[in-house]
């Protein structure tokens, strides 16, 4: 297991930013931190990245415990922070260069080929001359990105990578992302408060509140966990008691909602239902306008979360 | 940067002794004459017997060149020094750059040496510059005034330069570069980092009013005492030191 966090604790004075979190991250698996502002996402990344201590629990990268061995857990950590963390005044080769060496890349032949590979690979290997002040946003978060690759860690550790970027900058991030957890086996935890990002990259993901745990699981299985089934819509061109009989013939009764010409049913497998059902009411004569799949969406089901641990 | 860097130097070494040197060209003849002797009175024994024979002229060039400016001269290395120090994790802390730094592999100590060699090294650098273009000056206008003797370099300045003021200029630059550690911004680090001139300026009172003579052995000694001085506070700085208090503050 290359994270292993368990009933980690940070305290800052009075205020707890990390309460009692424990989780699992393996090799080639994208690991999401899900959570609001303040959550304490930022506060677990540093814990792992060995910048701060926790005041509870403990917390193992590589099998190295933060505690005891931080020198050998940052090797192995590629850390993306809040903040890109460039040196505007240098190059994007001169950034790379001294946290290259910083990481303990000693030969100057193996860093000019690690370097190469990294920028080439996010596509800056032809701004490597230019000052990092110059960058767009996207460059920056890209390189900062390449920067946590410099020296091969076999782990990463990524902070609101998508943070403040334009669509198309934020799909090349998690393309590189993606291709470094199928391709590179590397085990990637990630911070987001972007829903779209956990759907889109994350294995699993914990959503984060105040600290504490409130969900754990893979985005589909917290959808279905939260907010339920599936529902599909069927808007008919006009209300049909035959064709709302009919259809409670094939589900049960609590399945379904008929509100005027607008059918609501609660499915499980809504690729398999959908066919029947439209077929059902085509047959008893009702005139079908439009067929929708009400699929609750990661984001209803994480506000409707953290709604509930608010209220507790 | 340029100020501390090139222009004290330039003011201490090449502006303040050619104001001295101008400034004594109407000094009476006799060294003992009444104008000279509160500042005669001032000197150790050693030293009044080695302006006894000299001009007024020649004997306030002297004594201000060899020994007032002595003391005065351990500015440049801490001026120098001070505001690359005091930028050092300050105003990485500033620029949101320090964590990406605090997350490498590098120890404590090692961020800490580096951090202060980039202070430590010119500071050096500018002080043994500003000592060779001092001497010049003062040779340069000295040399036919005192029949050919070369007053620079001489044992004190040598000990001074190449002894006291890197030792001085270390444990400044240590203590103001953990000051920077644990500020909130370079400006703060620049203003606690300022009291540790008060040492400083106490030697250069106690040398010009004379409690206190800066001669080759009282140098060395304080030399060697920096130097330990310097290893303590060194270990001391790694010791206070903490990335964990450092993000911390941040967060």
């Amino acid at each position: 297991m290359s994270i292993q966090a368990s009933e980690l604790q940070r305290t800052f004075g009075s205020v707890t930013a990390v309460d009692g979190l424990s989780f699992e991250v393996k090799g080639g698996e994208v690991f999401g931190l899900l959570g609001s502002n303040g959550a304490g996402k930022t506060t677990t990344i540093r814990i792992l990245a060995c910048l701060l201590s926790p005041t509870g629990g403990t917390a193992k990268v590589c099998g190295f415990a933060v505690t005891d061995e931080p020198a050998k857990v940052r090797q192995r950590v590629g850390l993306l922070t809040e903040n890109p963390c460039l040196y505007e005044r240098l190059t994007a080769f001169e950034n790379m260069d001294f946290f290259a060496k910083a990481y303990g890349v000693s030969s100057e032949a193996e860093r000019r080929q690690r370097i190469g590979q990294v920028l080439d690979f996010f596509g800056l290997w032809d701004r490597r001359s230019d000052k990092v002040a110059h960058f767009s946003k996207g460059m920056k978060q890209k390189l900062a990105i390449a920067r946590a690759l410099i020296h091969e860690p076999p782990v990463l550790l990524l902070d609101e990578p998508t943070a403040g970027l334009d669509p198309k900058s934020a799909k090349e991030v998690r393309d590189a992302i993606t291709q470094l957890s199928r391709n590179e086996k590397r085990a990637i935890l990630l911070s987001t408060h972007r829903l779209e990002d956990a759907e889109r990259l994350c294995d699993s993901a914990i959503i984060v509140e105040k600290g504490r745990r409130i969900a754990y699981g893979s985005p589909e299985s917290l959808r279905k966990k939260i907010i339920g089934s599936p529902v599909v819509e069927i808007i008919m061109r006009k209300e049909d008691e035959k064709v709302v009989e009919m259809i409670r013939r094939m589900v049960s009764h609590e399945a379904l909602e008929a509100d005027g010409s607008r059918l609501l049913i609660t499915v499980d497998d809504a690729e398999l239902i959908v066919p029947e059902v439209v077929q059902t009411v085509v047959q008893a004569g009702g005139l079908v306008l439009s067929v929708r799949v009400l699929k609750p969406s990661f984001e209803e089901a994480y506000l409707r979360l953290v709604e509930e641990a608010a209220e507790h | 940067m340029l100020f501390p860097l090139i222009l004290i130097p330039l003011v201490f070494a090449v502006i303040l002794p050619l104001m001295v040197i101008g400034s004594t060209a109407s000094v009476p003849a006799q060294a003992s004459s009444y104008g000279l002797l509160a500042l005669l009175k001032t000197l150790p024994i050693h030293a009044r017997d080695e302006v006894m024979g000299m001009t007024g002229r020649e004997a306030i060039i002297y004594i201000v060149s060899v020994y007032l400016f002595a003391p005065i001269f351990l500015v440049i290395p801490i001026m120098a020094s001070s505001i690359i120090a005091s930028d050092s994790f300050a105003g990485e802390k500033e620029r949101r750059t320090v964590e990406a730094l605090l997350a490498t592999p590098l120890s404590d100590s090692e961020m800490l040496l580096g951090k202060m060699l980039v202070s430590f090294v010119p500071a050096v650098v500018v002080t043994v510059a500003a000592f060779l273009v001092y001497s010049a000056v003062i040779d340069q206008f000295t040399l036919q005034l005192f029949g050919g003797w070369l007053l620079f370099p001489n044992d004190i300045w040598l000990i001074l330069i190449f002894a006291l003021a890197p030792a001085l200029a270390f444990a400044d630059i240590a203590l103001t570069v953990l000051i920077s550690a644990r500020a909130k911004g370079v400006r703060e680090a620049q203003q606690i980092s300022a009291l540790l001139l008060v040492p400083l300026i106490g030697i250069i009172v106690g040398q010009v009013t004379g409690i206190m003579w800066l001669d080759p052995s009282m140098a060395i000694v304080m030399a060697s005492a920096l130097a330990a001085i310097d290893a303590a506070i060194f270990v001391a700085t790694i010791r206070a030191f903490g990335r964990d208090h450092m993000l911390a503050r941040l967060t």
